[in-house]
């Protein structure tokens, strides 16, 4: 890529062929008076009406929109986060396309950028929705949500969000992680901003996407959670999980031989047998240690190349 | 290996294992075939192992008309690495497998290469279908296992012409015994599949009962998809399932010998009851610690592992 914008605008479209060509205008009618660079990536979700072509149709007039097609209908999270791997800007903001985010308010979230923020996300304070199908449940989820990773948003589901795009790129975003993007790059410990948004009703089409399937993912959050924390280290979890089983059997084993050499009642085999079986547990498990350290050597997502993208040097040498 | 964006329309890949016809009548009848399809094409025999009783013969019987490459291997590597040399010489749009042994009525090779427009992979059904009720019911086992694990209803995996896109084996790496599924690995990478019916040759003939390792080796590599597709991308929430139920088994029993050997006198040297709880325990133990060396896996490595697929990226943009 020869010059890297601004900004990348990232929109999931699925079946908004209506919406598709309002959203572009909107787009470029708040950011061209930003006076920054910035491109568009449309994000084509296997749709079945005539999106693709609509988009096309934009991108041949706009050289600044790219449009991704998948192969097929993935969902809206997968989309944002091909849209994050396809986008080059300096950050990058993902909204809805179906026009309930106002994208003059994209404004706001390129400041507190600026102010130094990391990911900034919008909380939909007036938002246009029904209370009970849609509200409600969105604030137990968002509750929970801010229990179990401890990044405590009021509005997990709101797509309007802003990323500082040399972190978000490096975050490894599988397994439906990318449903949680600011939990799961909170293993890098970034700083986040919360503000508030304009939230408009549907013009066109139907809702197409709902927050569903809420405890497998805060299942693997937290499985995630556990393997963050273990990754840069796993000879010393290993080790640790060893440790009551070598105290358990070297204790057990040393009975039964006591038993056995200073008192007529014989070997024990029962004690004898649990505690050989606990020792050769624990050293099966600190082998699996060694086998965790070698796959940590040789992955190419670490713990540690996360530090960079957050942290800041602060030097007084002068700059050679 | 070529250049991969050449002129010509179909590559035929045809590896040659431990079962294959007279090769001058094979070639002569796949050639006919093909000749009708009215597509170029060139023919490409993978022999995998030394087999001078086919390609002497191939060899000789090779006239001008068309392209045919002949890649030898020095021992066998098995069938799916043999179409993964093959697809390195093939410098087709389309790739077609057929089998080195009458499978299918050549004739009808039109009908299976016309079904790619309306899917990227189609895989050939012999049907009507010759054989006995053994036979019959071996394949509805087979297939009726292999639903039961991914979901996906196929009737013949056993035929070896398929009709593919060339980005299916650019995106897919085969090894193993997985040519047979290729189907389904491609069905969960987001192409579109289809089972087409194709006459069956009046030469195929099948040898009767397999020996009983042929059987045993299906069912195993069922097993196998059934891993590949289930838990691949989710280790810690199948082995952590099965070792944290057996870890709790095992402290339930553990706890319930220590409480008798507290309160009701109960020794615990003749028990053998305490080997088998202690057992559980470790044994949970370690299936968990399987489980994080396999999550430990897939998080260094996120960056190969993604859920969606993007089929093309539309970008209008002057590079320059």
């Amino acid at each position: 890529m020869s010059l890297q914008p601004d900004l990348s605008v990232i929109v999931p479209f699925y079946n908004e062929e209506e919406s598709i060509a309002a959203m572009h205008a909107a787009i470029v009618e708040a950011v061209e008076p930003l006076g920054i660079s910035f491109e568009m990536v449309f994000v084509d979700d296997g749709s079945r009406d005539r999106t693709l072509e609509v988009a096309d149709g934009i991108a041949r007039k706009d050289d600044r929109v790219r449009v991704v097609k998948f192969r097929r209908n993935y969902g809206q999270t997968p989309a944002m986060a091909a849209g994050i791997e396809q986008a080059h800007g300096r950050v990058l903001v993902t909204m809805d396309g179906d026009l309930q985010n106002d994208p003059k308010d994209i404004e706001h979230f390129l400041a507190k950028i600026d102010e130094g923020h990391d990911i900034v996300v919008g909380w939909r304070f007036n938002r246009q929705d029904k209370l009970i199908s849609r509200k409600i449940p969105s604030k137990i989820a968002n509750w929970l949500i801010g229990r179990v990773t401890r990044v405590p948003i009021k509005d997990n589901g709101c797509s309007l969000k802003a990323y500082r795009g040399a972190l978000i790129k490096q975050i490894p975003l599988y397994n439906e992680m990318h449903r949680f993007i600011p939990a799961m790059a909170s293993i890098a410990g970034p700083r986040i901003a919360e503000i508030k948004v304009r939230h408009h009703a549907r013009q066109f089409g139907k809702s197409k996407y709902g927050l569903s399937r809420i405890y497998k993912v805060l299942l693997d959050l937290m499985v995630i959670k556990t393997v963050a924390s273990f990754t840069a280290r796993p000879l010393l979890w290993f080790s640790m999980l060893a440790t009551p089983l070598i105290l358990v059997g070297s204790l057990a084993v040393g009975w039964a031989l006591w038993r056995w050499a200073a008192t007529e009642a014989g070997m024990s085999l029962p004690v004898a047998g649990t505690g050989v079986l606990l020792l050769t547990s624990a050293f099966i498990l600190v082998c699996g240690g060694v086998l965790g350290e070698l796959i940590y050597r040789s992955g190419d997502v670490r713990e540690q190349d996360f530090s960079r993208l957050t942290g800041t040097v602060w030097s007084n040498r002068p700059h050679a | 290996m070529r250049d991969s964006t050449g002129t010509l329309d179909l590559s035929v890949i045809i590896p040659v294992g431990n079962r294959f016809s007279d090769p001058v009548e094979l070639y002569a009848e796949y050639c006919a075939g093909l000749d009708a399809t009215g597509r170029s094409y060139e023919l490409i025999f993978v022999i995998d192992g030394p087999r001078e009783k086919f390609s002497g013969p191939l060899m000789k019987a090779v006239d001008g008309r068309q392209s045919v490459t002949v890649v030898s291997l020095t021992r066998p590597f098995g069938e799916a690495t043999a179409i993964m040399a093959g697809f390195e010489q093939a410098s087709g749009r389309v790739i077609l497998t057929l089998p080195a042994y009458f499978q299918i009525d050549a004739g009808e090779l039109p009908t299976l290469l016309g079904a790619l427009e309306r899917c990227d992979l189609a895989v050939a059904r012999r049907w009507p279908r010759a054989g006995g009720w053994f036979e019959r019911l071996r394949r509805g086992a087979f297939h009726g296992l292999l639903r039961a694990v991914t979901g996906l209803q196929y009737r013949d995996l056993g035929c070896g012409a398929r009709a593919f896109d060339r980005r299916v084996l650019e995106e897919i790496q085969l090894y193993g015994d997985q040519h047979r599924f290729l189907p389904v690995l491609a069905d969960r990478r987001g192409f579109r599949v289809a089972e087409i019916d194709i006459r069956q040759s009046p030469k195929d003939r099948h040898q009767g009962v397999y020996e009983p390792r042929v059987y045993a080796r299906g069912f195993l590599d069922i097993f196998t998809v059934f891993f590949l597709v289930r838990f691949t991308k989710k280790p810690l929430r199948f082995f952590g399932m099965i070792g944290v139920s057996l870890f709790a088994l095992g402290a339930l029993l553990v706890t319930w010998l220590v409480v008798e050997r507290l309160f009701f006198g109960q020794g615990l040297t003749q028990r053998p009851a305490l080997l088998l709880s202690t057992l559980l325990v470790v044994l949970g133990l370690q299936l968990f610690a399987i489980g994080l060396l396999g999550e430990l896996i897939i998080f260094t490595h996120a960056r190969q592992v993604r859920d969606y697929q993007i089929d093309r990226v539309l970008s209008y943009r002057n590079e320059n």
